[in-house]
């Protein structure tokens, strides 16, 4: 299976690209490490008369952390993502949820910047993204501006970036304190797409839950904040949680699709499961420190 | 062809070049214009592993990278692994030993992916392993012995007698 | 015989340098120079007429030589029929490119012969097809008993094979006179083959030598050459077939396919040679699918539980070009049904149906339902009557006292050892210390279950065109030796196990030896490497056939030497008196006699030193094997994480250990994928619904569980001792992880009567039986 031809362009600059990008409009595609996309054009069910590497485009790389943030270039690798010791420290559901990306070969080809502005919902760092309240640095012809993830994942495969625009980075704040993180994934092979997913974060105060974040892999068209559950969750002890009650309200109004591996319905069982199993987790993180 | 693009890069340590559509997967530029046909297509889409290679020293399925990706870099195949004199790495002594392969059209995969993972990871334990492989898929072995070989070849390197 | 040095020794094998430096020859490696290349277009409706079929766009597109349609193809064909069913087996309408209609999706409808494989699919972009959808017959329960929607209207029903259950009073009896009976309908899904290389051909029709030249991945290279002999009317001493190294086969590649057919005819029309190399998403849907049965059984047992009888009523989906004939394995289950069992009676019905899906082909052990259905029926069989499984197969299960043992259908076991691995499983397993586990864990609310499946299988079934094997052996001038054989590898080591053999017959080293295969110019005929034939048949043609060279060997070192044969003994390809070292020839100075010096061999021999065998074994050489799993199901995900799994077999004498549980092993693998991950699933509408491998799931190393595997070696009538192997894995694994599913399930209430076995039938399955 040979992809349809395609004209190839390797610019050097944020700048060019966004030249390139908007000549191109719907004809133009970019390329990031193209895990996601070239199957899509070896198997022929998408084609573009122009694909645009972003491979030597200067200022997409590095993991740099300021002021409380830490900052990501888009072409940054989910291996260099997995492996960054800034991350682990400052963000560390983004490395745990790399670990649950593919396989090697393909963390060593697909970016964060790529993930991203693919919008899989089914993929780990939307959901990531959504549930840490990431910012997405957007470069257009009118100048860079930032989009926070919650307005990003319009729906499946749909982002907020216009066809003239590419993601040059993406901004995660740091939580502090005693914080817990987990991702929870039922798959049917290792490496493969969850069939459903939950990441996980929880910061407690004085032995309070402070900040909670839960967002769901899989669960509708894009990812999904589980706001409610997180409502009932903040200001409350651990101990008195009642987890039944949490992942039920998580998985309130959920849109999840059936396909022939799973039912919707079997998926959103297994949301809430996997909402019991995370929190749990994060919580023994967040407490173990204190 | 109008749209075609010289590209070059380093195979095994020699500078190839040709001209080639920006169609054209790294897999093809090594099997067809470099004539390295130990690298070997068993689905095109990315999740087989019988295609990968060394990518600036990193596992990739070079199905999913075009050879125009690739331009100025260096690659390693299964032929740049296996010692000039005709003798075996370590790696492949390994699944000689134990046995693992029968028909060899995922083999030189699983070389590369076991390579791979021994130069990042000199001693990686059972569960590491298999996750590590997890990305290259058999026939005809039930991966029994593709994962001694794997453990083996992680002992000959710590010095262990096997 | 002489003794054994290097049979029984898992020495290292010779195929594996050049493959592990990727220096393996794959039909896609090969280049013939002035090669083109083929892509196909095909049917995207299960079942549908065809209004309009345009390809006026698509020959003028860039780089395009040729595209045809039935309209050219369809008229070159002569004779369409495989040597395994025969010329008069009922064979669906048998034409190259679809012509007036479609009848699966992935039907071939054009063939596009280009430049490059890239520009050819391209072309194939460029085809104009409309067809004119019709209700598609995807259902067999369905198809069978429509009379009006016919998959083939030639042929009038959907039903190729109806083979009732013959009326049996006796059989009736014994059932109604039972302490108990027990009934299940077990479905056994759709999955295939998948060797990690597809299929691949390239034809060339060199015009000046009149010679159809083909290198094709393919088990059998005789049969393809026997095929396109009769397809294209040519002599069949006309055409040369090399199977160069191929990337397995599991039986997928036995027999040609209609699109290879069209590469072969349009390299023919052209003259030029024309590559196919199958992309894996025609492997998945339009190659050939296996398994797909729906079994109904029936057991009577006495009131302690022993087995009386045995009833089947099997139906079997063979798609709508089923490879070939019928692609039934009716008569086989029909006649190996009681298994392992001491039963009196059996009765066995069969049904293949006709669908609009893809084909069926023989895949590892398609007579698997023979164990697949009764060992499911045995454990739900233990659940009804209180036995445990185990207790319940051993009160049945043959022992060597009752060897030899007759079957109902008349078959005879000479020599098998069912109680014996069912014991050994037992044992490695620790079956009575997992019983306490699983206590354990029932009380912590935990689902384990332990499964058992116990096999007797035929292997080398040896009728017809698949009777024998011949093998060449040649010493040349040097004292080397060429063993040539009819055989087509595909991964299951003939040269290093053949060359074991020779090495020891010979008295030789084995670096001496080398094994031709794989080019019907210099091969005898042969039926290549399926059925678990391998061992029996080129094993024992390569004793036989180095025996006669042994013999000529010391014939003309003892005339020589002025000495008895018997007095001569042979090591190290050195032939000399026993207790005289000094009195010796090595192997290059007795081929020097029978070549050149030829004047001094014994009055009235021929010279030269090559000897020729063909062998017949017993029609069917029985082996058997136990397998025994054990599995843990998680409630909330579905998720089944295999523990343990055993094998004890029994294929007599290994020639090489290490090869014979290879074959297990992987045979294992393609068990618990069919039954945990693997699904060649159709929609309503005939779509398939597995077109790449990111929904067609083959385990990876991840989900294999360590395999153990004990071994027993009963006797074999043939002069090496040894049987069939390379199904027994693929045969007995699925009922194994099937019955440890369904043993984990139990607590529940729940009753499994259908694979697969994924996450969303076994929840599905929970909540039935009334658990959320």
């Amino acid at each position: 299976m040979k992809p349809a031809r395609f004209a190839y362009h390797s610019p050097r600059s944020v700048d060019e690209t966004i030249g390139l990008l908007s000549q191109f409009g719907d004809e133009g595609k970019v390329l990031a490490g193209g895990q996601s996309l070239i199957p899509l054009l070896a198997l022929r069910l998408a084609r573009f008369e122009n694909l645009v590497d972003l491979r030597r485009a200067a200022g997409l790389t590095g993991i740099t952390q300021d002021d409380g943030a830490v900052r990501i270039g888009a072409m940054t690798t989910h291996t260099a993502v997995h492996r960054s010791e800034i991350l682990a420290r400052a963000v560390p559901l983004l490395p745990r949820a790399a670990a649950f990306i593919g396989h090697l070969a393909i963390r060593n080809r697909g970016t964060i910047g790529g993930a991203l502005a693919h919008a899989d919902p089914a993929a780990e760092f939307p959901a990531v993204a959504l549930a840490l309240d990431a910012e997405l640095e957007v470069a257009g012809p009118a100048g860079t501006r930032r989009v926070p993830a919650h307005g990003f994942f319009i729906s499946t495969y749909v982002s907020a970036l216009e066809p003239d625009e590419v993601l040059v980075a993406v901004r995660f704040p740091a939580w502090t304190g005693d914080c817990g993180f987990a991702v929870k994934e039922y798959a049917r092979r290792r490496g493969d797409y969850a069939m459903a997913g939950v990441v996980c974060g929880v910061q407690l105060r004085d032995e309070r839950i402070e900040r909670s974040s839960i967002a769901f892999i899989g669960l509708g068209g894009t990812p999904v904040r589980a706001a409610a559950a997180e409502a009932l969750i903040t200001g409350t002890a651990p101990g008195e949680l009642d987890p039944a009650e949490v992942a039920r309200a998580a998985v309130e109004g959920l849109d999840a699709a059936g396909d022939m591996h799973v039912t919707a319905g079997q998926r959103t069982r297994m949301a809430r499961s996997l909402v019991r199993h995370a929190l749990d987790d994060a919580i023994a993180e967040a407490t173990g420190h204190g | 062809m109008a749209d075609e693009m010289q590209v070059e890069m380093t195979v095994n340590g020699e500078v190839r070049s040709a001209t080639v559509e920006p169609r054209r997967t790294l897999a093809d530029f090594l099997r067809e214009d470099c004539g390295l046909t130990g690298t070997h297509l068993g689905c095109e889409h990315g999740v087989c592993g019988a295609c990968t290679v060394l990518l600036e020293g990193q596992a990739v399925r070079s199905c999913l990278v075009f050879a125009v990706q690739a331009d100025g870099c260096g690659v390693r195949t299964i032929e740049g692994l296996s010692p000039s004199d005709g003798s075996l790495s370590g790696v492949q002594e390994a699944f000689r030993t134990e046995h693992a392969l029968q028909c060899g059209f995922c083999t030189p995969g699983f070389v590369v992916a076991v390579t791979a993972l021994l130069e990042a990871n000199p001693d990686p334990d059972d569960e590491e392993i298999r996750d590590a492989l997890s990305g290259n898929l058999c026939r005809c072995t039930g991966y029994q012995g593709i994962l001694a070989a794997a453990g083996r070849a992680a002992g000959s390197r710590r010095g262990v007698q096997a | 015989m002489t003794a054994a040095r290097l049979v029984g020794q898992s020495i290292a094998r010779r195929e594996d340098p050049r493959l592990l430096a990727g220096r393996g020859r794959y039909v896609a490696d090969i280049t013939v120079p002035g090669m083109l290349h083929a892509a196909f277009v095909r049917s995207d409706i299960a079942r549908g007429t065809i209004l309009r079929l345009d390809v006026t766009e698509a020959r003028s597109a860039p780089g395009v030589h040729a595209v045809y349609t039935a309209a050219e193809l369809n008229p070159m064909v002569h004779e369409t029929w495989w040597y395994m069913a025969g010329r008069d087996a009922t064979y669906p309408p048998r034409f190259c490119l679809a012509e007036a209609d479609v009848r699966f999706v992935g039907e071939p409808v054009a063939i596009v012969v280009a430049e490059s494989r890239a520009l050819a699919e391209d072309a194939a972009e460029l085809v104009e097809l409309d067809i004119e959808p019709l209700t598609a017959l995807v259902d067999p329960d369905v198809a069978r008993a429509d009379t009006v929607n016919l998959v083939h209207p030639e042929i009038g029903t959907n039903c190729p094979q109806v083979m009732p259950a013959p009326d049996d009073p006796e059989l009736d009896a014994i059932f109604a006179r039972a302490a108990h009976t027990v009934t299940a309908r077990f479905t056994q899904h759709r999955y295939a083959a998948v060797p990690m290389e597809t299929r691949g051909i390239i034809a060339h029709w060199d015009r000046y030598g009149e010679q159809l030249v083909i290198w094709a991945g393919t088990q059998s290279a005789h049969e393809v050459r026997g095929f396109y002999a009769r397809l294209l009317g040519l002599p069949e001493n006309n055409i040369r077939v090399f199977s160069p190294d191929v990337g397995g086969g599991f039986g997928l590649k036995v027999m040609t396919m209609r699109d290879e057919w069209a590469v072969v005819m349009s390299s023919v029309r052209l003259g030029v040679p024309v590559k196919w190399i199958e992309d894996r998403r025609e492997n998945l849907i339009a190659s050939a699918h296996g398994r797909d049965d729906l079994m109904g059984l029936e057991a009577a047992f006495d009131a302690d539980g022993v087995l009386l009888a045995l009833r089947a009523d099997h139906v079997e989906n063979v798609g709508a070009y089923p490879y070939a004939g019928t692609a039934s394995a009716g008569a086989l289950v029909g006649m190996c049904l009681s298994g392992p069992y001491r039963v009196g009676r059996t009765g066995y019905g069969n049904t293949a149906v006709y669908t609009n899906t893809l084909g069926r082909a023989p895949y590892r052990g398609p007579f698997l339902m023979e164990t697949v259905g009764p060992e499911q029926l045995m454990d739900v069989a233990a659940r009804q009557l209180g036995l445990d499984p185990l207790e319940l197969r051993r009160r049945s299960v043959i022992t060597d006292t009752d060897l030899p043992y007759t079957l109902p259908s008349g078959l005879v076991y000479d020599s098998v050892t069912p109680a014996e691995t069912l014991e050994q499983a037992a044992k490695v397993i620790d079956y009575e210390g997992f019983r306490r586990e699983q206590s354990a864990a029932r009380d912590a609310g935990r689902l384990t279950g332990i499964g058992i499946s116990l096999c007797v299988e035929p292997s080398a079934i040896s009728f017809g065109a698949l009777g024998t094997e011949a093998a060449v052996l040649r010493m040349e001038p040097s004292g080397k030796v060429n063993l040539v054989l009819g055989s087509s590898d595909t991964g299951m080591s003939v040269a290093t196990t053949t060359a074991q053999v020779v090495a020891d017959q010979l008295g030789c080293a084995i670096e001496d030896i080398t094994v031709t295969q794989g080019d019907t110019t210099l091969t005898p005929y042969g039926g290549g490497t399926q059925g678990s034939r391998s061992a029996v048949l080129y094993g024992n043609v390569a004793v036989l056939v180095a025996g006669k060279l042994r013999a000529k060997l010391l014939a003309i070192a003892a005339h020589a030497l002025e000495v008895s044969p018997d007095d001569l003994e042979i090591s190290s390809g050195s032939v000399s008196v026993k207790g005289d070292a000094l009195a010796a020839l090595p192997f290059s100075s007795i081929a020097e006699l029978a070549l050149v010096g030829h004047d001094l061999l014994p009055p009235g021999m021929e010279p030269g030193l090559e000897v020729s065998h063909r062998f017949k074994p017993l029609p069917i050489t029985f082996c058997n094997a136990c397998h025994m799993c054990t599995v843990e199901v998680d409630r909330e995900s579905g998720l089944v994480k295999i523990l343990r799994y055993v094998v004890s077999e029994d294929c007599g004498v290994m020639i090489n250990p290490k090869i014979v549980e290879g074959q297990i092993f992987g045979g294992v693998l393609q068990g618990i994928g069919g039954v945990l991950y693997e699904h060649a699933a159709y929609d309503d509408a005939g779509n398939p619904l597995a077109s790449t491998f990111v929904d067609y799931l083959v385990p990876t190393a991840a989900e294999a569980p360590v395999i153990e595997c004990a071994h027993i070696a009963s006797g074999a009538a043939n002069p090496l001792g040894v049987k069939g192997v390379g199904e027994g894995g693929a045969v007995a694994s699925p009922a194994a992880v099937f019955n440890a599913v369904a043993d984990a399930l139990a607590p529940l209430g729940v009753e499994l009567r259908s694979t697969p076995l994924g996450p969303g039938q076994i929840l599905a399955a929970i909540e039935a039986a009334g658990w959320s």
